[in-house]
């Protein structure tokens, strides 16, 4: 009985040492759980907005043109944006309350075809609250950049902006397209959410289409049609033309000027070949 | 004459003898009723370890207290030491008061929502001090008891204790067994993270096959098809009222049966077919007060100190996954282990044979054992197809275990299971305790495993590598290619793509990792 008290002491006052020693140490530890919960949060937020928020608003938030507004922008993190609407709460409750209820209106001045999406499950949106605000947290720490005075890391938005392909329709010469490269462009640049995703441009796949033409076999026809108003002689030229001028011939049932009208200006010779490539393989 | 008379006994005393004698005299007194029958003198005796008066004062609480009078006067000292009992069927208990000491800690801060459920989980472990060592101890307690249990009820059967007169006590002890693992069960839920949602999903499609009333009955637990807010809710109040009420009902009636037949001896003591457990010889006693006492108090201490050193200083902590998501399916997600034989036994065949009708007949089996087997003996020598039959489900069930983790027959694509090996969906895994600052930004091929930039990245491709070797049938001539790309200030990016025959297949996959998230811990 006597060593059994004596263990027994012994035990009760080593399990207090450490409940001391932990007590002492929980701010911290519960500190650094937070922070690694917000980790969490922003890796989560980011798998989301690949999956969700890109489309509109490019890769790295950079925005589309045409398409979405900029969220890794200067204007962002510096206040501008948020005086700029009249915001007088934070940004974190600007983009939150954003990202959840979309922007059913639109903003004054902004003519995007379609409008911001209501993402949270409270308005009727496909996302849980947790990860509205997963999203919130991924796009506050762009800031992190600005912050720090680092440029943010815009990449694969134009593959080569030096050199832009212009708007004439013969010159300069396109080099051999790949269609695949070009495959991945319509995404990065956001080409698939008006013609793929949406009905907001004509319909390239020929699962879609009305009369089950792909963008390939439509563009030879488009030519031959009596109120063709642009200038091209074949399939190749006419998807360059709609896409470098896209008001040189409005397809019927669309609003003209609703597509995208820089592209002649962003894009490299190779970008637009590869573009085309791809596009005349949709048959 | 006065309209009432106060008249206060202690002040005629402190007249009659004086203030600090009153006093003395009016402590122990009250000491004497708080104990039921023992005086200041007495416990210190007690302490002090000197043998009892005659006649022994130290067994009136036995019958005068509520508390005590549920423990017996005196036990049987062949049954006090390690053999027979091994002290599993009062682990039960310690666990049992445990799990309900802790779990009431932790019901001051969780809430029963889909909507603030997890959250509530990131505020434990965050912002409550000593949450994250409660949530610890709770899960820990709980993996503990629901092992602690099975052993008793081994022992229990080892030593032939179920036997006549003792059948009513093993029945009972199942229906403590199946509280036992519905308790753990339905607390699985709580957390509301992935491996909640998606182990408890898989444990209720499993009682979902049995016929006629399977899908009602999940219907009836669930609140709907799947597990939403009614469902948690449920499990909420099954796990904090219904079955927690219902186990200490029936811990109650077991201990109750358990001391009206008295511990059985070791089966060695007595001839078979006897059962002399209730007549203990007075030179066979060891007395309650103060041998049990001293011990019991010492085993608390010892297994909480032990508890308590195992989520600190030995880093044991309760998992925690993403939030839960009923549309993204971990790749390996299985029952808790003590279901995983369930799962093994799934892989046999038949649904709803080997799901519902062969464990079903199992479970009965437990409860009619004591009836259908009436062997008078207790001893071992004349148990031997018992004792066999114990020996071969113990490694049949361990088998079946086996056999329910995701390493048995498990088909899923050969390219998945690769990247899964390195960032799996169920737990942090290899790439997420990698230290940030050794994950570069740039493009590397398993080839370069040995010379990589950094020691973690070089291990990690490493890994990669022998993953892919493992399924060289599957994938023929394959390589792994990791990028990994810097996104945002703390932020990366990792793809993983395999590419196999020439690269003409592939399969990638991305994940994100933040400097702060804390997985490497
Ligand atoms: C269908 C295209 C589309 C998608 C998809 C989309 N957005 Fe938007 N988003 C817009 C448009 C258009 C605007 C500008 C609306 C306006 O100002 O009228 C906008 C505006 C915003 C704004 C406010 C920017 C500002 O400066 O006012 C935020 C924040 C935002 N989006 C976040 C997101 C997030 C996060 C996602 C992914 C969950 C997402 N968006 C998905 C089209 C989209
Ligand atoms: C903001 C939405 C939007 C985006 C983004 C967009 N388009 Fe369009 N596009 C349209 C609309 C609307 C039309 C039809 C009106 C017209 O002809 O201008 C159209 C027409 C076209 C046509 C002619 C279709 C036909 O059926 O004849 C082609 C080719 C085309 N777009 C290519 C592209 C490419 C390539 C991109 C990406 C680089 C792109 N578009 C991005 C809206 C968009
Ligand atoms: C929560 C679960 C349980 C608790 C708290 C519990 C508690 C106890 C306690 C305190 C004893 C006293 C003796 C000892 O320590 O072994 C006991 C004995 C016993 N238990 Fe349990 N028990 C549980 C589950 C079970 C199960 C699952 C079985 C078998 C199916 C079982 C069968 C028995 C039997 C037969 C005895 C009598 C042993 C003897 O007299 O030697 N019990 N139980």
């Amino acid at each position: 009985m006597t060593w059994r008290t004596a263990i027994g002491t012994l035990a009760v006052v080593l399990t207090s040492i450490i409940t001391a020693f932990w007590l002492i140490n929980e701010p911290a530890r519960m500190a650094e759980a937070e922070e690694g919960f917000e980790g969490r949060s922003i890796e989560a937020g980011a798998a989301l907005f690949e999956n969700n928020c890109t489309r509109c608003h490019g890769p790295q938030g950079q925005g589309l043109p045409g398409l979405a507004p900029g969220l890794n922008t200067q204007e962002m993190f510096d206040g501008t944006r948020v005086a700029e609407v009249g915001w007088a709460g934070t940004l974190h409750d600007f983009l939150y309350s954003t990202i959840a209820g979309g922007r059913p209106v639109p903003s004054a001045g902004t003519t995007y075809p379609q409008r911001m999406p209501t993402w949270s499950q409270e308005f009727g949106g496909p996302l849980r609250i947790d990860q509205v605000r997963d999203l919130t947290n991924f796009v506050l720490n762009w800031g992190e950049a600005y912050e720090l005075g680092i440029a943010p890391t815009v990449q694969k938005v134009v593959t080569n902006p030096i050199d832009p392909v212009g708007t004439d329709l013969s010159t300069p010469v396109l080099p051999n397209g790949d269609a695949q490269a070009g495959e991945e462009l319509t995404t990065t640049l956001g080409c698939v959410a008006c013609h793929v995703q949406t009905d907001v441009g004509p319909a390239w796949l020929a699962e879609a289409d009305p009369n089950g033409e792909g963008i390939g076999t439509r563009a030879s026809a488009r030519i031959e049609e009596t109120n063709y108003t642009g200038t091209a002689t074949n399939s190749e030229q006419y998807l360059r033309e709609s896409i470098v001028l896209p008001d040189a011939f409005v397809v019927d049932g669309y609003p003209p000027s609703t597509m995208v009208m820089t592209y002649g200006e962003t894009l490299s010779k190779q970008d637009l070949a590869d573009l085309i490539a791809y596009l005349v393989t949709l048959k | 004459m006065a309209l009432f008379e106060v008249h206060i006994p202690i002040l005629d005393d402190i007249k009659a003898k004086g203030l600090v004698p009153t006093l003395i005299a009016k402590t122990d007194e009250a000491v004497l009723r708080l104990t039921a029958g023992l005086n200041v003198e007495e416990i210190r005796s007690v302490l002090r370890g000197d043998p009892p008066k005659r006649p022994n004062p130290r067994t009136k609480p036995h019958a005068d207290g509520f508390w005590m009078h549920m423990r017996p006067t005196y036990f049987h000292k062949k049954v006090m030491t390690l053999y027979p009992t091994f002290r599993l069927g009062w682990l039960s208990v310690y666990f049992l008061v445990f799990e309900t000491i802790t779990g009431l800690v932790l019901m001051l801060w969780y809430t029963p929502s889909p909507l603030v459920a997890f959250e509530n989980m990131i505020n434990i472990i965050s912002n409550v001090p000593f949450g994250m060592m409660m949530r610890d101890l709770h899960r820990l307690g709980a993996e503990f008891m629901v092992m602690v249990v099975l052993l008793h009820m081994l022992r229990t059967f080892i030593t032939g204790s179920y036997k006549k007169p003792r059948q009513f006590t093993w029945f009972t002890g199942g229906v403590l067994l199946l509280l036992t693992l519905f308790l753990s069960f339905s607390g699985y839920l709580l957390p509301w993270d992935q491996l909640s949602l998606w182990a408890v999903t898989i444990g209720a499609s499993m009682a979902e096959a049995t016929p006629v009333i399977g899908r009602e009955v999940n219907l009836l637990v669930r609140g709907g098809p799947d597990f939403g807010t009614n469902g948690l809710l449920r499990f909420y109040l099954l796990h904090v009222f219904a079955l927690p009420l219902i186990a200490f009902i029936f811990l109650g009636v077991h201990y109750y049966k358990v001391i009206i037949h008295a511990h059985s001896l070791p089966p060695g003591e007595e001839n078979p077919g006897e059962d002399t457990a209730r007549k203990i010889p007075m030179d066979k006693r060891s007395y309650f007060l103060p041998d049990v006492a001293t011990k019991e108090i010492y085993w608390i201490v010892m297994w909480t100190g032990l508890l308590i050193l195992m989520v600190t200083v030995g880093g044991w902590h309760a998992p925690l996954e993403p939030h839960a998501d009923s549309q993204v399916t971990p790749l390996h997600t299985t029952a808790p282990w003590y279901f995983l034989w369930l799962q093994g036994m799934l892989k046999l065949g038949d649904k709803v044979f080997w799901g519902v009708i062969a464990p079903g007949i199992l479970v009965n089996l437990v409860f009619v054992i004591p009836y259908l087997e009436v062997g008078p003996s207790r001893r071992y020598v004349h148990r031997r197809i018992g004792l066999t039959i114990a020996a071969v489900s113990v490694v049949a069930f361990s088998a079946l275990t086996y056999m329910g983790t995701p390493y048995y027959a498990v088909s899923s694509s050969a390219d998945q299971e690769v990247v899964a090996a390195l960032v799996p969906q169920t737990h942090p895994g290899p790439l997420r305790g990698t230290p940030f600052e050794e994950l570069p930004a740039g493009e590397y091929t398993t080839k370069q495993w040995d010379n990589a930039p950094s020691e973690g990245l070089g291990e990690l491709l490493e890994l990669f590598q022998h993953e892919l070797h493992k399924y060289d049938d599957e994938l023929p001539e394959s390589e792994g290619i990791m990028v990994i790309e810097d996104w945002q200030v703390g932020l990366k990016k990792i793809t993983f793509r395999v590419l196999w025959n020439e690269g003409d297949n592939s399969f990638s996959q991305f994940v994100f990792l933040h400097e702060n998230s804390g997985y490497e811990e």
